[in-house]
């Protein structure tokens, strides 16, 4: 059997000279092409581990292997190549506020682009016709010479989904995309996330707080507990007495639609 | 094969491990230092409301200046003393700014008894500070109590006079109020400050009646000070951005960076606290009076420098990290992350702080002046000193209109960037 594209391997990050243990001797594999869910309380070590990753966090110990490559001993230079091939969304964004969605998008093209022509804000005419192709994709195309920070919340995930679909990634990682969102936005922005999953063959990757909404999108679902990995299965597998385990006693399940 | 027998121990225990080792080491040092941070905070409040007090004795009493009353050892040992009074069997002024409290290890309230053997056991271990090695220190562990955050759960808010640090406050700020006054004022001068008003007339009509056949060359010198003031905040800027990235704490991390990071943000304010007009002193020696108005923009330039270093690390510690991660993360190089993520959450901060500074320069440029660095500020303190009260008004209202209009367009500016 052929390897899996992502192994991670008792993956444990300790911060602050062993004061905060964020994730313990965590291992999965996943397949090329899955939907895979982490799901968790808050701290719970989601978004350290997405981090580990592309080694925006250093992991403490463990190996990660990604399509047969151990990423954990890269060196900061192939990193950044590595980085080129998994993009990244976040809960909050993260967009240049100031810079027209143009140019933020243009930014998932600076790993391919040689660094002085990026320094003056010069990118060659296929990329932004890429981008240009890109923004009617998220359905933006009218805003790609508007302020970022003048787009709603919506509007501004889709623009950083289009900034990762400019590097014509392998793996995407979302680090809780929808939870700064209302329930509409969500669903419009999960489903962005699925095209590129089902479409483009992208692996994805992403932390969700509602177990709905990864019961709806996931192919399957992982759940972290203070940094420790407590569940591993298809959706279907998590029961109300699993629920109860990942999330506490008192926790009630609450749907979004 | 490591060493041990088979069999009965496979590894090392944990706690042996280098890691764990120097993690307990810091973590003793830390609670150490914040006890011991606790103390000498307590030392010092007590030492100044003591001195202060002793201040207003002597000099009422006996008309002498004394700043103890008593021996300097018996001054010292009360302050100890009463430090360790405090601390035992009240809630000090230092736990209160730390945010800690005493509270018995097994939950509930302490009992004079255990306060008894905690300021028994503080002399004994904390005195030749080997008791603070321990984790936790021995006074406490013999006392049955320990230091932990202060918390409110399950208590009543108590009114700040029934607290001991409320008292101590109260009665501090009345001191150094008491002190003050009797240092600055006296009768004399009050009396005075009310009834001979009158005799500063003549100089109000010489200020109010400007002399227009100076106008041209004084506003001559008033181009001047504006041009010392925009050379020496460009070329300050020029300085101070590589610099407030080195002085950034965010960014300056690790053996090499922080040593670099603290060197520069000291040198920083120490710059930043000398004040420019002793640096124009310093330059006007340096480069000899020859080209005046150079070492005035010498002395703007230095302490602009010193200035602007810090209000713009200040201005990249607070970035938005999140930013910089997804960037990082599409592959960009360093310097790609620096002008994508980084330049775009400062430019806007860094025009206006400079804007803000230049406003400053043009001030300080009159000030500078005044000790011979050229500009307006020479030809108001060349008048000042041959007592031609009618040019100097002349010159004062120049300045005031310079700076207004000055203060006016930067606001305007920045009010535009923010």
């Amino acid at each position: 059997m052929a390897e899996p594209y992502l192994v991670v391997e008792h993956l444990t990050k300790v911060y602050e000279r062993g004061q905060v243990l964020a994730l313990k001797d965590v291992s999965f594999t996943v397949e090329k092409g899955e939907f895979l869910v982490v799901i968790g309380l808050s701290g719970s070590g989601k978004s350290t581990l997405l981090r580990c990753i592309n080694r925006l966090v250093e992991p403490t110990s463990g190996r990660i292997f990604l399509g047969g490559v151990e990423i954990t001993r890269l060196s900061a230079r192939e990193m950044r190549k590595m980085r080129r091939k998994i993009g990244m969304i976040f809960q909050q964004f993260n967009l240049i506020k100031r810079a027209t969605v143009m140019t933020n998008v243009l930014t998932g093209r600076l790993g391919y682009n040689p660094t002085w022509r990026t320094l003056l804000g010069l990118f060659p005419k296929e990329d932004r016709e890429l981008a240009l192709k890109n923004l009617e994709r998220v359905g933006l195309s009218d805003k790609a010479y508007v302020r970022a920070d003048e787009l709603s919340g919506g509007q501004q995930q889709r623009v950083g989904i289009a900034r990762a679909l400019m590097q014509e990634p392998e793996l995407l990682l979302a680090d809780e995309p929808v939870s700064a969102l209302d329930p509409a936005t969500s669903h419009s922005v999960m489903q962005y996330l699925e095209q590129m999953n089902r479409e483009d063959g992208v692996t994805v990757l992403a932390s969700l707080h509602f177990l709905s909404l990864a019961r709806r999108y996931g192919t399957r679902i992982i759940a972290l507990k203070e940094g420790r990995l407590v569940f591993d299965g298809p959706p279907e597998a998590i029961d109300d007495a699993k629920f109860k385990e990942i999330y506490g006693e008192e926790a009630e399940q609450v749907e979004v639609r | 094969m490591n060493g041990y027998p088979d069999g009965i121990v496979k590894e090392p225990p944990e706690w042996l491990s280098r890691r764990r080792l120097l993690d307990a080491l810091i973590l003793r040092l830390k609670g150490a230092g914040q006890r011991l941070a606790i103390v000498l905070l307590d030392m010092l409040a007590i030492g100044v409301l003591w001195i202060l007090v002793s201040y207003i004795i002597s000099w009422h009493v006996y008309g002498v200046i004394a700043y103890t009353l008593v021996p300097w050892w018996l001054f010292g040992v009360g302050v100890v003393e009463a430090a360790a009074v405090w601390e035992s069997f009240g809630r000090s002024l230092g736990h209160r700014l730390a945010r800690k409290e005493l509270r018995p290890r097994q939950g509930g309230k302490s009992t004079l008894g255990q306060r008894l053997v905690y300021y028994i056991a503080w002399h004994i271990t904390v005195l030749p500070m080997v008791g603070l090695l321990a984790s936790p220190p021995w006074h406490e562990r013999l006392a049955g109590l320990s230091l932990v955050p202060f918390s409110m759960e399950g208590k009543k808010p108590t009114p700040w006079w029934r607290t001991s640090s409320g008292l101590f406050m109260a009665v501090f700020l009345c001191a150094a109020v008491a002190a003050a006054v009797s240092v600055t004022m006296d009768k004399e001068s009050l009396t005075r400050l009310f009834t001979q008003a009158g005799r500063t007339v003549k100089f109000w009509k010489a200020l109010f009646s400007p002399d227009t056949s100076i106008l041209l060359p004084s506003i001559r010198d008033l181009v001047v000070t504006i041009f010392m003031a925009v050379i020496a905040t460009s070329f300050a800027v020029v300085v101070a951005v590589p610099l407030s990235f080195l002085a950034a704490r965010n960014l300056m991390r690790g053996p090499i960076g922080r040593p670099i990071y603290t060197v520069l943000r000291g040198a920083m304010s120490i710059i930043r606290s000398i004040e420019p007009v002793i640096w124009a002193i310093i330059f006007l020696v340096w480069v000899t009076a020859r080209r005046a108005p150079f070492a005035g923009v010498l002395a703007l330039w230095v302490h602009s420098i010193a200035d602007l270093t810090k209000l713009y690390a200040e201005r990249l510690e607070s970035i938005d990290p999140g930013l910089v991660e997804a960037i990082t993360s599409t592959g960009a190089g360093r310097l790609q992350v620096l002008r994508y993520a980084v330049v775009p959450q400062i430019i806007n901060p860094y025009i206006s702080f400079t804007l803000y500074r230049w406003d400053i320069n043009i001030r300080m440029a009159t000030v500078v002046g005044v000790v011979g660095g050229g500009g307006i500020g020479q030809r108001l303190y060349f008048y000042l000193k041959n007592l031609a009260w009618q040019q100097a008004g002349t010159v004062m209202i120049l300045i005031v209109i310079l700076v207004w209009a000055i203060d006016y367009l930067s606001a305007r500016l920045r009010a535009k960037l923010a």
